[in-house]
């Protein structure tokens, strides 16, 4: 075998790893594209990228609502007309897979991305 | 003899990236789907699960919310449907008549008065007078906070007289239940909720749905593990809301069951204490033991007796009798944030 040979092959061999790792890097994903997605009754409202700062009122039924904020790569529900509070208490979420809940007001906001979840649930 | 080389190297280069692609095309040949619904156990249930189509997917958990929402209907204690007795129609039949039930809710049943025994009393089934009471204070202490109250003691003593489950009759034979007690009431929520989940799981895996995880209200169910073979990954939840900290730590499940019983989600404050939603048989009250408990056990129904029984134990009282099951295993967080695990609670911990 010449040398040149055996530099190809390396070179074939290194290219071949480097895509293969790109390609499972890529697709594990990454939280920096994240979005903050809401769901109102299990149904898709909007996707929100958590790089762009944003206050939104979500309507619920009845009148009632879950206000969502997006700041420094996080989503926080910061007020909302539910009774038990349970989303506002909770922390702002940012990586894939978390969610808040609102449960009266059947509001979901998940994180998530065009890659695989890091969560694939939650036990609380 | 060169150009041998140079062709061979050429061929071993399309090989290779023919073999990536082919991985590549091989894992996205099911796709993951997920659907959230709310029409159950008065919790939002999320179903994950891999099929080669969104139709496909949408049948599976289509047939599985269909389950879910028959046996919220039957345990339920709040409302009548036609055509089906269930919890409610007990209740409202105690002291007074017999009930004729399906062999769904007698099994049910069953595990619960079977859990009574093994856990010493700290779940009961037929406690219902009691959580009554502290349901009708906390949905009043919720809708006016500034008029938060704990339900009096003499009031909590005179519906404690009233939660002997061994007043509870289950006759097989007849398919009947009767309370004894005209004062008594069941409440399943320790175990309906778990029975059911393993139900769905059963059901699932009999109608060859192998890679599933379905979470009804935190209470997570893995049927087998992912397509590729690896565990679920799911997050328990850091009891502690101040903390930046999401989880503390991340459980790698497959075809298993955990189940958590926290103070820290549903709760309402009285003259500035949180007052959980738990309430221990023996005393009456919420217990305050510590933050979170998490159970691991294959069964659902099992998982979830055990996590409410274990929320209402001493941490020390708990795991001793945890070691003692085989097939069991707890994680509990304690009241400085530390972590205590049974021997086979396998799980990474989030620096």
């Amino acid at each position: 075998m010449k040398k040149n040979d055996v530099i190809l092959i390396v070179v074939i061999l290194a290219l071949a790893l480097a895509s293969f790792g790109g390609i499972y890097l890529y697709s594990a994903g990454n939280t920096e594209d994240g979005e903050a997605v809401v769901y109102l009754d299990g149904v898709e409202q909007g996707r929100y990228p958590l790089s762009q700062e944003l206050s939104l009122e979500i309507p619920a039924e009845n009148g009632n609502y879950n206000l969502l904020e997006i700041k420094d790569g996080k989503a926080d529900i910061t007020e909302a007309s539910c009774p038990d509070k349970i989303c506002v208490n909770h922390r702002p979420v940012k990586h894939l897979g978390e969610s808040l809940v609102c449960l009266p007001n059947r509001v979901v906001v998940e994180i998530e991305n065009s890659g695989e979840a890091e969560l694939d649930a939650a036990t609380r | 003899m060169k150009k041998t080389y140079s062709a061979g190297i050429l061929l071993l280069a399309v090989a290779l990236l023919a073999g990536i692609v082919l991985i590549q095309e091989r894992s996205s040949e099911l796709k993951r789907y997920e659907t959230t619904f709310f029409d159950s156990f008065d919790t939002v249930t999320v179903i994950t699960g891999y099929a080669e189509s969104q139709e496909a997917f949408e049948k599976q958990a289509g047939q599985l919310q269909e389950k879910l929402r028959y046996y919220h209907e039957l345990f339920d204690i709040y409302h009548s449907y036609d055509g089906i007795n269930n919890v409610k129609t007990i209740n409202d039949a105690a002291g007074k008549e017999d009930v004729k039930v399906n062999q769904e809710l007698i099994n049910m049943l069953k595990l619960g008065v079977d859990m009574y025994q093994k856990t010493d009393g700290k779940i009961n089934i037929a406690y219902g007078s009691v959580l009554s009471l502290w349901h009708e204070y906390r949905e009043q202490g919720l809708e006016e906070p500034e008029h938060a109250q704990l339900p009096p003691e003499n009031l909590r003593n005179e519906r404690g007289q009233h939660t002997d489950i061994s007043r509870l009759v289950i006759n097989e034979k007849d398919s009947t239940v009767f309370l004894e007690d005209g004062e008594m009431s069941l409440d399943v929520g320790s175990i309906g909720k778990g029975y059911a989940v393993q139900r769905l799981a059963e059901y699932a895996k009999e109608a060859g749905m192998e890679h599933l995880l379905l979470s009804v209200g935190g209470n997570v169910c893995a049927v087998g593990s992912k397509p590729d073979g690896t565990p679920w990954q799911v997050g328990i939840e850091n009891p502690d809301l101040e903390s930046d900290k999401s989880y503390v730590g991340i459980l790698e499940l497959s075809g298993k069951s955990v189940v958590t019983s926290g103070d820290y989600q549903r709760f309402y404050v009285v003259d500035g204490k949180r007052y959980c939603h738990i309430i221990d048989p023996d005393t009456g009250m919420p217990p305050e033991h510590f933050p979170l408990v998490s159970v691991l056990a294959e069964d659902s129904g099992l998982a979830d007796a055990w996590s409410t029984a274990l929320f209402n134990m001493e941490f020390q009282e708990g795991l001793a009798l945890v070691e003692s099951m085989p097939g069991l295993e707890a994680l509990w967080i304690l009241e400085d944030g530390g972590i205590r695990c049974s021997g086979g609670f396998g799980f990474h911990e989030e620096k």
